[in-house]
């Protein structure tokens, strides 16, 4: 059993396009309501975080569920109105607030006056998060710059390995998978109000190294069975590369996957997203690598390798 | 062989001791999982300072140090990070308020003089507040948090009462007139301090010394309304006062003394304001659970790849499993030996490392069982899938390790975690995946009842026989 990328390129490219153009408007639609194009959380913009438990070792404390009404009219007195606010917790006996940045003392106002409302809490299940505007900002370009720096550093590498237009190709495909997993986080966001914060980009670097990591192992077996058949179409090459590690591809992913599904379901709210995001990502950098990648190669090695011969014909018929 | 034997025995020694490592030294929590919480304090610029140096910076941390002593919390961390932060670690805080309240705001720095008659007072007062801090320093290693807030109130008390015998001047001699602090030595271990006043505040100095001199009352140096030092003068400046704003705080300091103070000077006189960038509280239940969920999400990804390898690539599938498995302690004993904080993005990294690990040994079972497939002998096959995979096992572990890399110099504090888990597991992982595994597999191969294609490749033509490999 053999199956050809190149042949069904139409499809598979149009899958991606069209992944990726849903994620573009997602973004702009995002842009629009919420001003940015992912739902950025207090890491990037600033703000404080309150997350709360009722202590249910109190007798009676935890009898009945909050209620969101009762937690919006305590905020909103405390003049943050613009607050978004969550019950959390499998009986619905914790509370997550999120305000613009609160100092000490405004936030001590606001656990009082919340724990005078739906009872007290437990101090030991408290989580609080406040990152200064300036902070935000500066964690956010310092992101940024990471993944440039890592982008510029792979080029690098790979036009060491092996020539210029893998490595720029490789990078392409890097791009798709990047997107693509924006794209889904920036329409999780929306419909969710799922928020990315430092793991996120921490989740998209490590996705440009996996991602490459997959285009390489093909693009290394192009390489060998070049040097072995150096007369054979490329087309074929390409081919006959993605056949024979398409099972490392799937396997690896695999087995990188099975771990993320564990964390996924069992690592807790903190990772829960930075798991989906590795997971989306790494799916992509494998299908990506298979059907973007390499066919890409095969066209454009196809295009230029045409070229040449053209080139040498004409100078033999005028030899 | 003997390659083989003596690589063997390298791994068995690297292993023993590996458990030895995980055995004794336990790999400190960080706060999000312990419980407590995290300041990031910045120090700001201001007209006069227009940019901090480094010099400046561990000044501003050692006022932080003051502060946060202060506090009576046991084991607090505090350390510069790049140019202008400084990052306080409180364990065990679940409500970091009066952390708050504490770090904000300028340092402040005073020269005060000691109200007349009151000598006895201060050597008494000044003795029990160094019994007080030696108690506190003892229950803060044993972690008596009710005894350390206990001793912590007596200390304030004790400290109301010193600045009590002290008055401030007119106006007041603050840290704003202080120019520079220095310790420098007199002899071998006799250190002393120099400092050095602006023209405004050497006249007020010599006012100050010329009231006090001879007179056995001392200048109180208080920084953040503590008494860091209280020298006396002496009778010789009675007339004019130490004039020329520059003295010499003389008190056969030691080295790190003298150091300690001028640092604590310096700092005080620094006009920068301090703000607290951010903070992470995470109450100790909440850590315990993270703690529980990623032990579970480990321990369920490890299992899950572990069946995945035998169940697909048979015996070689338990020789990668249990390189994986020497993979795991090995990493984990590294985690201890350099001392890596654990948090919850480097648990991540560590779990997410073991799926990546085995990446390596797909290639090169994949490689072995295609090299079986064209008849080469099971021993060849083995050699050529390690050899022919190397160049993209390299590959992948460099295009990975130059995204940590990127993510480990411009990443914060929880960022910088993950990038080293996953970094240091990359390179553990060079040497399990390819010589562990290399060395276990061809060892297996010793064995003539292992010794069956089959069980590394399912399903191969009938016609691969070890005739093909003579028909070459």
């Amino acid at each position: 059993m053999k199956f050809s990328v190149i042949k069904q390129r139409a499809v598979w490219w149009s899958l991606s396009g069209i992944l990726i153009i849903i994620g573009i408007v997602s973004m702009a639609i995002s842009w629009q309501t919420l001003g940015s194009p992912l739902r950025p959380s207090l890491d990037f913009v600033g703000g404080t975080r309150l997350q709360l438990e009722r202590d249910c070792t109190q007798a009676q404390n935890c009898a009945q569920p909050i209620q969101l009404s009762d937690v919006r009219q305590v905020v909103d007195a405390q003049g943050l109105s613009t607050s978004s606010i969550q019950i959390v917790g499998q009986n619905q006996q914790a509370i997550s607030i999120r305000t613009k940045a609160l100092n000490g003392e405004q936030r001590a106002q606001l656990q009082t006056a919340l724990s005078q409302k739906l009872g007290a809490f437990d101090p030991k299940k408290t989580q609080i998060d406040t990152v200064g505007p300036t902070l935000g900002r500066e964690l956010f370009s310092k992101g940024l710059l990471a993944l440039v720096v890592s982008f510029i550093g792979i080029v690098i590498y790979l036009s060491v390995r092996f020539q210029s237009d893998y490595a720029i190709i490789a990078i392409l495909a890097l791009f798709h998978d990047v997107l693509i997993t924006t794209g889904i986080f920036s329409i999780l966001g929306l419909l969710q109000g799922v928020e990315v914060d430092s793991l996120f980009v921490v989740a998209i670097l490590t996705i440009t190294g996996f991602s490459v990591t997959d285009t390489v192992v093909i693009y290394d077996r192009i390489r060998e069975i070049l040097n072995q058949h150096p007369n054979d179409p490329i087309t074929q090459v390409v081919d006959d590369a993605v056949n024979q590690t398409l099972t490392r591809s799937l396997n690896t992913t695999f087995t990188v996957l099975l771990t993320l599904f564990a964390l996924f379901i069992f690592g807790g709210e903190t990772l829960r997203y930075f798991a989906l995001a590795l997971i989306i990502g790494f799916t992509m950098g494998a299908y990506s690598s298979i059907f973007v990648a390499s066919p890409l190669l095969a066209l454009w090695r196809q295009h230029s390798g045409k070229s040449k011969q053209l080139e040498s014909t004409e100078s033999n018929v005028s030899g | 062989m003997q390659r083989q034997r003596s690589l063997l025995v390298l791994i068995i020694v690297l292993v023993i001791a590996a458990i030895a490592a995980i055995a004794t030294i336990s790999v400190p929590l960080g706060l999000d999982l312990r419980g407590g919480s995290q300041l990031t304090i910045q120090v700001k610029t201001t007209p006069e300072i227009k940019q901090i140096t480094e010099r400046e910076l561990e000044a501003v941390k050692r006022v932080i140090e003051g502060r946060i002593n202060g506090l009576g919390v046991s084991e607090p961390i505090i350390q510069t990070v790049g140019t202008d932060k400084i990052l306080v670690q409180l364990p065990g805080v679940n409500d970091p308020q009066q952390a708050e309240r504490v770090l904000g705001g300028t340092a402040q720095l005073e020269f005060r003089q000691q109200k007349p008659k009151t000598e006895a007072q201060l050597f008494a007062l000044h003795a029990t507040q160094i019994q007080l801090k030696a108690k506190q320093e003892q229950l803060r290693k044993a972690q008596d948090t009710a005894a350390l807030a206990k001793t912590q109130e007596e200390i304030q008390k004790n400290n109301q009462a010193i600045n009590e015998l002290f008055e401030s001047t007119n106006p007041p001699l603050t840290g704003k007139y202080l120019k520079d602090a220095y310790g420098e030595p007199e002899q071998a271990n006799n250190w002393s301090v120099a400092i050095s006043f602006n023209e405004k505040g050497g006249e007020l100095f010599a006012q100050i010394t010329k009231n006090l001199a001879g007179t056995g009352r001392s200048i109180g140096i208080f920084l953040d309304n503590a008494l860091i030092s209280s020298p006396t003068v002496g009778p010789q400046f009675a007339t004019a006062g130490i004039t020329g704003g520059q003295a010499v705080i003389q008190g056969r300091f030691t080295p790190q003394e003298a150091n300690d103070l001028a640092v604590q000077l310096r700092g005080g006189a620094l006009p920068v304001p301090v703000e607290i960038g951010e903070i992470r509280t995470v109450g100790a239940t909440l850590g315990k659970d993270s703690i529980q969920s990623s032990i579970y999400a480990g321990i369920g990804g490890l299992a899950l790849v572990l069946v995945f390898m035998v169940v697909y690539y048979r015996l070689p599938g338990v020789v990668a499993d249990i390189a994986l498995i020497i993979y795991a302690l090995l990493t984990y004993a590294t985690f201890a030996l350099l001392g890596v904080t654990l948090t919850l993005p480097g648990i991540a990294g560590f779990i997410l490392s073991i799926g990546m690990a085995v990446d390596a040994n797909v290639l090169i079972f994949e490689r072995t069982r295609e090299e079986l497939r064209s008849g080469k002998t099971l021993y060849r096959s083995v050699e050529a899938g390690f050899y022919r995979a190397w160049s993209s096992i390299l590959d992948s572990h460099v295009t990975t390790l130059i995204s940590c890399l990127a993510l480990f110099w411009l990443g914060t504090g929880l960022v910088k975690g993950f990038a080293l888990t996953l970094a240091l597991g990359l390179g553990v992982n060079l040497f399990t995946a390819i010589t562990c595994s290399r060395t276990l597999l061809l060892l297996t191969l010793g064995f003539p009842a292992l010794r069956k294609p089959e069980l590394f490749c399912p399903n191969l033509p009938i016609s691969n026989s070890p005739k093909a490999e003579v028909a070459k």
